[in-house]
């Protein structure tokens, strides 16, 4: 943890969304894995409508 | 399946009756789907790299598609599995509707496979040839036809609904709803593959139609919902949400690996496969216009192709010189040729397709 690099800072501040963006600077798919990822929270949240 | 071992434990603990909610068990399809794809994309794309089932790409074709040459092909499978275990897994199996969408979906993706694999793995371009598909699809296709025709238990079940119209119902003779079941999973399932041309332009929308079709499912297999809305009741088509809702966890779940830059491509196993799957579905909800409607995506890129292809032979008997409507068919390499960009193509064609699925529900209502 001490060790962390310049860049993994910035990465940190950044926050969750930038992250991936920087991971993968090359690939354009992250916007469209956390539009999946989105949709699959709303379901959960859908789903507690019946499970209770 | 897990709805008959949680009906059993349902004797000893009440709690277990929640999964007879279809509602629930669609939810539960969906990730279980979405969970299959995750887990088993990866391997699959490195099986696939592995044997080097690699896309080949139409050289007549933009050149900027040129780098997509040997990318994994064949992925259709994946998405295959997952709608096939989750819904052996939560769907109830004692439903005929659930078997009938299983046997199109898989028969139309064997028709595909061998399509793919002649081309991929025998190094035949042509693979199945036009003849050969068109055989074997209208074999899946009129089978199911006939055996919906043949089992039909009441009227509502055969007669064609016209949507935003209130009482114009069109009772079907055996031979319409036959001719119309199979043009409209036949016509579907090439829809969806003239579609899948660029990264990710086919899947949204399927999943987009899929889902809005769990609804229609929903309410026609609901004899509350169906009365109050004014569409026809047909009994047991409830059931085909959980198939509907796989569908999505499955497609979305391929997307992941299919968004831009692809690292699989689903191929005609399940590009062929899907579009059945729901033409199928529209057919025993009675929404055949309706998913004429919301995938209007689907039709106008079948029409670009069919209108390029009629003018430039016409022009070329007229005058000599065949002559184009589009700068290339189908219609996303139009606009790729116009300038777009790849990616501005496939979201608008899926904003698009997201616009045309609200009207498609609006049908619900709206009559």
């Amino acid at each position: 943890m001490m060790n962390l690099g310049h860049q993994k800072c910035t990465e940190g501040a950044l926050g969750e969304a930038n992250m991936g963006f920087i991971h993968v600077m090359t690939t354009p798919n992250a916007p469209i894995r956390f539009w999946i990822i989105s949709m699959m929270l709303v379901l959960i949240g859908l789903a507690s409508l019946k499970i209770r | 399946m897990l709805l008959e071992l949680a009906q059993w434990l349902a004797q000893d603990i009440r709690g277990f009756n929640v999964f007879n909610y279809i509602t629930l068990r669609a939810v539960l399809a969906t990730l279980t789907a979405l969970i299959i794809s995750f887990l088993v994309g990866p391997t699959l794309i490195r099986k696939l790299t592995h044997y080097k089932v690699g896309q080949s790409v139409r050289d007549d074709g933009p050149q900027t598609h040129l780098i997509k040459a040997g990318t994994p092909t064949m992925g259709g499978a994946l998405i295959l599995v997952a709608i096939a275990i989750s819904t052996l897994l939560w769907a109830d199996l004692s439903n005929r509707f659930v078997w009938v969408v299983l046997f199109t979906t898989l028969g139309f993706g064997i028709v595909g496979w061998v399509d793919d694999w002649r081309k991929v793995v025998h190094r035949n371009p042509k693979g199945l040839s036009a003849k050969e598909k068109y055989f074997w699809q209208s074999v899946v296709g009129l089978s199911v036809a006939i055996y919906l025709q043949q089992t039909a238990v009441l009227p509502a079940e055969t007669t064609l609904l016209i949507p935003f119209l209130k009482n114009l119902v069109i009772p079907l003779s055996a031979l319409a709803f036959i001719v119309l079941t199979y043009l409209v999973v036949v016509g579907s399932s090439n829809a969806v593959n003239l579609t899948d041309g660029l990264d990710g332009l086919a899947i949204m929308p399927t999943v987009m139609v899929a889902g809005a079709l769990a609804i229609f499912a929903y309410v026609t297999g609901h004899l509350y919902f169906s009365k109050y809305l004014g569409i026809p009741y047909v009994p047991g088509a409830g059931e085909l949400m959980v198939f509907c809702a796989a569908m999505v966890g499955a497609g979305l779940g391929f997307l992941w690996f299919n968004a831009y830059p692809a690292e699989v491509f689903m191929g005609d196993v399940g590009a062929l496969a899907l579009g059945a799957a729901l033409g199928i579905v529209a057919v025993i909800v009675r929404q055949e216009i309706v998913l004429f409607i919301m995938g209007g995506v689907f039709v106008m890129e079948t029409l670009s192709v069919a209108a390029q292809v009629t003018y430039f032979k016409y022009t070329k008997y007229k005058t000599g010189t065949g002559k184009r409507i589009f700068l290339m068919a189908p219609l996303h390499h139009h606009y790729e040729e116009k300038g777009w960009k790849e990616t501005q193509v496939v979201v608008r064609f899926w904003i698009i397709s997201m616009m045309l699925v609200l009207i498609g529900l609006a049908s619900l209502k709206i009559r």
